[in-house]
């Protein structure tokens, strides 16, 4: 077992982990919670905050399974990736307009973190999930079937 | 090969994402949805209370206000062992001023006489109930109470105020609250005031105070 393999692994572990969490926890309280939060960030019209609010929390926590379980690891990471980008110019809008948010709502009302404290989290989510793109398969479903077709070949 | 694997592949992420949207949809069914705490002047009593009542209530049913009655009287004589936290749950379908009623009692929160306000709805509950000038009763009632009117105006046409309600009201949806008033005692809910009574006795006798 490699350095880099362990490292991957904890790092899939934890991306996957905090997407799970923040799907589950935004699933588990009322829609409109979200869709206030994502509101507040003044991007959106209610509507388009409502219907993301719907989605959004469904999408974390798919993504956060694959990556956690290694499905397509590579592209999954990529999203993963691309996601915590988005969410940094959600934030950094939001510290440049210093628009008056309290909490992100990342992780639902009651778990949320300041938008400056969550802003450098999401450097060390980027980092994690670049290493998952690159060293990913240990102990992964990719690898797993990609030894099982060979084996029946 | 690539055709089969990725074949395979398909078909596990959909076994994935099978099991994970039932262990979500059952954890969300199975009540472990905290509802979050109200703002301090929506609380009644401390925070070191071994009885903590969660109030879904409604300021134009009639129900609501006898429970108030009652709880005011078990507060007055437990009040350092119960904390009453209020949730804004109006049925609009059928007290269609309710609605309104709850932002003025919001607004007359942040002025700090939420408590004050809400008892004057709940004892002037057939004023203003059916009103066409409804809005007016309640600017009335904060003059009696002598909170900051221009404040007050300016706060019941504030959409944040109105969000916060709805907020409430999703929760008791969450919580599939369907009657008021609904209390959670100590997790365990209550329907109307004579469960809450009950229930407030039963965890008086087991947390012995």
């Amino acid at each position: 077992m490699k350095k880099a393999e362990i490292v991957s692994l904890i790092s899939r572990i934890l991306v996957g982990g905090v997407f799970i969490y923040a799907g589950f926890l935004k699933i588990s309280a009322p829609v409109e919670e979200f869709a206030y939060a994502i509101e507040s960030y003044k991007i959106f019209s209610y509507k388009i905050s409502l219907l993301s609010a719907y989605f959004m929390p469904w999408f974390e926590l798919y993504l956060g399974v694959f990556i956690l379980t290694g499905v397509y690891i590579r592209f999954f990471s990529i999203i993963s990736i691309m996601t915590f980008l988005a969410f940094e110019f959600f934030l950094i809008q939001a510290i440049i307009r210093k628009l008056p948010i309290t909490n992100c709502g990342c992780f639902g009302s009651s778990h949320s973190n300041s938008i400056y404290t969550e802003f450098s989290l999401n450097f060390i989510w980027i980092i994690l999930s670049f290493i998952s793109l690159l060293y990913g398969k240990f102990l992964s479903i990719d690898l797993w079937l990609e030894r099982k077709v060979v084996n029946e070949k | 090969m690539m055709n089969k694997l990725h074949w395979k592949k398909i078909l596990v992420m959909f076994f994935l994402m099978f099991f994970a949207t039932l262990i979500v949809i059952f954890l969300r069914e199975s009540d472990i949805t905290q509802i979050p705490q109200s703002p301090q002047y929506r609380e009644k009593g401390p925070d070191s209370a071994k009885i903590k009542v969660i109030e879904f209530s409604d300021f134009g049913c009639p129900a609501c206000a006898m429970a108030n009655k009652y709880l005011n009287e078990i507060l007055n004589v437990y009040k350092n062992n119960i904390q009453i936290s209020f949730k804004y749950f109006p049925l609009t379908n059928i007290h269609p001023n309710s609605f309104s009623a709850a932002m003025y009692a919001e607004c007359a929160g942040k002025q700090e006489k939420f408590w004050e306000f809400g008892n004057v709805l709940f004892e002037n509950q057939e004023k203003w109930l059916q009103s066409q000038e409804s809005e007016k009763i309640f600017m009335n009632y904060a003059m009696q109470l002598k909170l900051d009117i221009q404040s007050m105006e300016k706060c019941v046409k504030d959409k944040e105020i109105e969000k916060i309600i709805k907020l409430d009201m999703s929760y008791g949806d969450l919580k599939k609250v369907d009657a008021t008033p609904t209390f959670f005692v100590n997790n365990k809910r209550a329907v109307g005031a004579m469960q809450v009574i009950e229930s407030i006795k039963k965890a008086i006798a087991i947390n012995n105070i």
